[in-house]
């Protein structure tokens, strides 16, 4: 397994010292803890250099946002995400960050929590009658760094006591000690990306192994927490079939339908920019080797009628395994791929609405 | 092979350092082969570095290295024929990309075919979406008189009738 995650050293934003994640990485991390003032000391070459050091520091700048998954023609669930950090510990070969965080790679965490949930509740407050859903795993894993800033025990309590959002902490990593003794009053949805164990094993280094993620699912449903799963990316490889079949018999395994609040399909998508990286990767596991060709927003996706047969094979495989009731979703795809994948073509607000509200269709 | 042939060879043909990095990050047998294929087509940077993804491609899809690609029987025997240099190369990349969109390849080759069992008139002509990412194909009529062009959509609409067209679609929805 792919421990908790322990940094080579941490940089502190001085002024930020004695605010609670800080305070909750210098209590909890035993190596080498500096301060600084102005930019950060660190670094980093690349990406993947940017993971070995963790850096606490204040963020200049909105962290609500609404999800940048909702390009123009392709259908969008009306997400929000707060960036509470950036980069991640671990090492996915498709992830997108290798091209994204490219011009600043430091792992950072973010300080001023307090200023992104006043955020947060400004935009509540000022929308009661919407329902949101927000989550925190877009820049970074949303539990990957919670042993050592404790960033949950502000978060879970923030969105329980709000009735017009659910909080999203997605995550490949098994780190849900956190949350347990936390009350989430279900506003709180734990999510997993989950894959096929051929992609897990050789794509998505340093990440839980699927079993792993499970068992964690299995304890935050217990502690009273809805959970999430997203097959996303979908990886075309040989073998394709019988390895998500696996991964739906597993989740279906884990919990009962009723605690899960939805599943999202997503295809493995690379922009050109991405797929250079992932090209410069010593191994790139199984990325390069999918049926990838351009498609219309630029980005590369396995070929349309090869990638609707997988989503076709995993909506059966999940029916059959979750009943209907459990709202499926399909991530980044263009309202003709929804039609012949799902039969229908919600409108955005509609399928953020649903969603929200944890129906099923 | 030794690094200085590849640094030779890529700077010859004036190869960009990225280009020449990426080679010389192969392992040792891979950067031989791929010397002796650059040098047995003459391959510039661009087509060198379209050759490098693809055969990279190949090896992840099929777990294998890039030597073993280069020295299967099916791509030894393209790169055998007497072929000009241009011809050459547009006959082992046309090789390459069955072994790299090996399902992609079938599906257009099958809508080809299925195509063809339209038997659409002259001045007709069928259009398929690139690299099939899309739902829709185009039937384009070219005619002279308003005549010719009644014809050509009486024998379309004919066409149009035989099953063919139902699977060609199908193809493109990936219900194959």
């Amino acid at each position: 397994m792919a421990g908790e995650f322990v940094p080579e050293a941490v940089w502190i934003e001085r002024s930020e010292r004695d605010t609670p994640v800080a305070r909750a990485v210098r209590e909890r991390f035993a190596g080498p803890v500096a301060l600084f003032d102005g930019r950060a000391p660190v670094r980093p070459a690349s990406v993947r250099d940017g993971k070995r050091v963790l850096v606490l520091q204040r963020h200049r700048g909105a962290f609500l946002r609404h999800c940048p998954a909702g390009t123009a023609g392709l259908v969008c669930c009306n997400y929000l995400v707060v960036n509470l950090a950036s980069n991640c510990p671990m090492d996915c070969s498709y992830c997108f960050l290798q091209d994204y965080l490219a011009d600043a790679p430091a792992l950072t965490a973010y300080t001023n929590v307090a200023d992104a949930l006043a955020e947060v509740g400004a935009v509540l407050d000022a929308h009661p009658d919407r329902s949101f859903r927000i989550g925190t795993g877009e820049l970074a894993d949303s539990l990957a760094l919670d042993p050592l800033t404790d960033l949950s025990r502000l978060l879970v309590p923030f969105f329980a006591a709000r009735r017009n959002a659910v909080l999203e902490l997605k995550t490949k990593s098994a780190c849900v000690d956190g949350l347990l003794g936390l009350d989430p009053n279900g506003q709180v949805v734990v999510s997993w990306s989950v894959n096929a164990a051929a992609v897990v094993a050789g794509d998505e280094a340093g990440t839980a192994t699927l079993a792993e993620r499970l068992a964690a699912a299995r304890r935050v449903r217990h502690a009273g927490y809805r959970v999430g799963f997203h097959f996303d990316p979908l990886v075309e490889f040989d073998g394709w079939e019988a390895g998500y079949a696996a991964a739906v018999e597993a989740v279906a395994e884990t919990v009962d339908t009723a605690g899960i609040a939805w599943v999202s399909l997503g295809s493995l998508r690379l922009s050109p920019a991405l797929a250079q990286a992932v090209r410069r990767r010593e191994a790139a596991g199984h990325v390069l080797g999918a049926e990838l060709v351009p498609s219309a927003d630029g980005k590369a996706r396995v070929w349309r009628g090869l990638r609707l047969q997988m989503y076709r094979f995993l909506v059966a495989r999940l029916r059959a395994a979750l009943g209907s009731e459990v709202p499926l979703y399909l991530c980044m795809e263009p309202p003709a791929v929804w039609q012949a994948v799902m039969g229908e073509v919600p409108a955005d607000r509609a399928l953020g609405l649903r969603l929200a509200a944890g129906a099923g269709w | 092979m030794s690094d200085s042939a590849v640094r030779a060879y890529a700077a010859e043909k004036r190869f960009g350092a990225a280009t020449l990095e990426r080679w010389l990050a192969q392992p040792a047998a891979a950067r031989g082969a791929l010397l002796e294929l650059a040098v047995r087509l003459r391959l510039g940077e661009n087509q060198f570095r379209d050759v490098l993804d693809d055969l990279l491609a190949i090896a992840a899809r099929q777990g294998c290295v890039v030597e073993s690609i280069l020295s299967a029987d099916h791509l030894r025997a393209v790169l055998a024929r007497p072929l000009g240099r241009n011809e050459a190369v547009k006959a082992l990349k046309h090789a390459m990309r069955r072994l790299r969109y090996p399902q992609l390849s079938a599906a257009e080759e099958r809508l080809t075919a299925l195509g063809k069992q339209l038997r659409l008139p002259g001045g007709v002509s069928l259009g398929l979406p690139e690299h099939l990412e899309g739902e829709h194909i185009a039937l384009t009529l070219r005619a002279r008189s308003a005549t010719e062009l009644r014809d050509q959509a009486r024998a379309v609409a004919a066409a149009l009738q035989e099953p063919a067209i139902d699977e060609m679609f199908a193809l493109l929805e990936g219900d194959w």
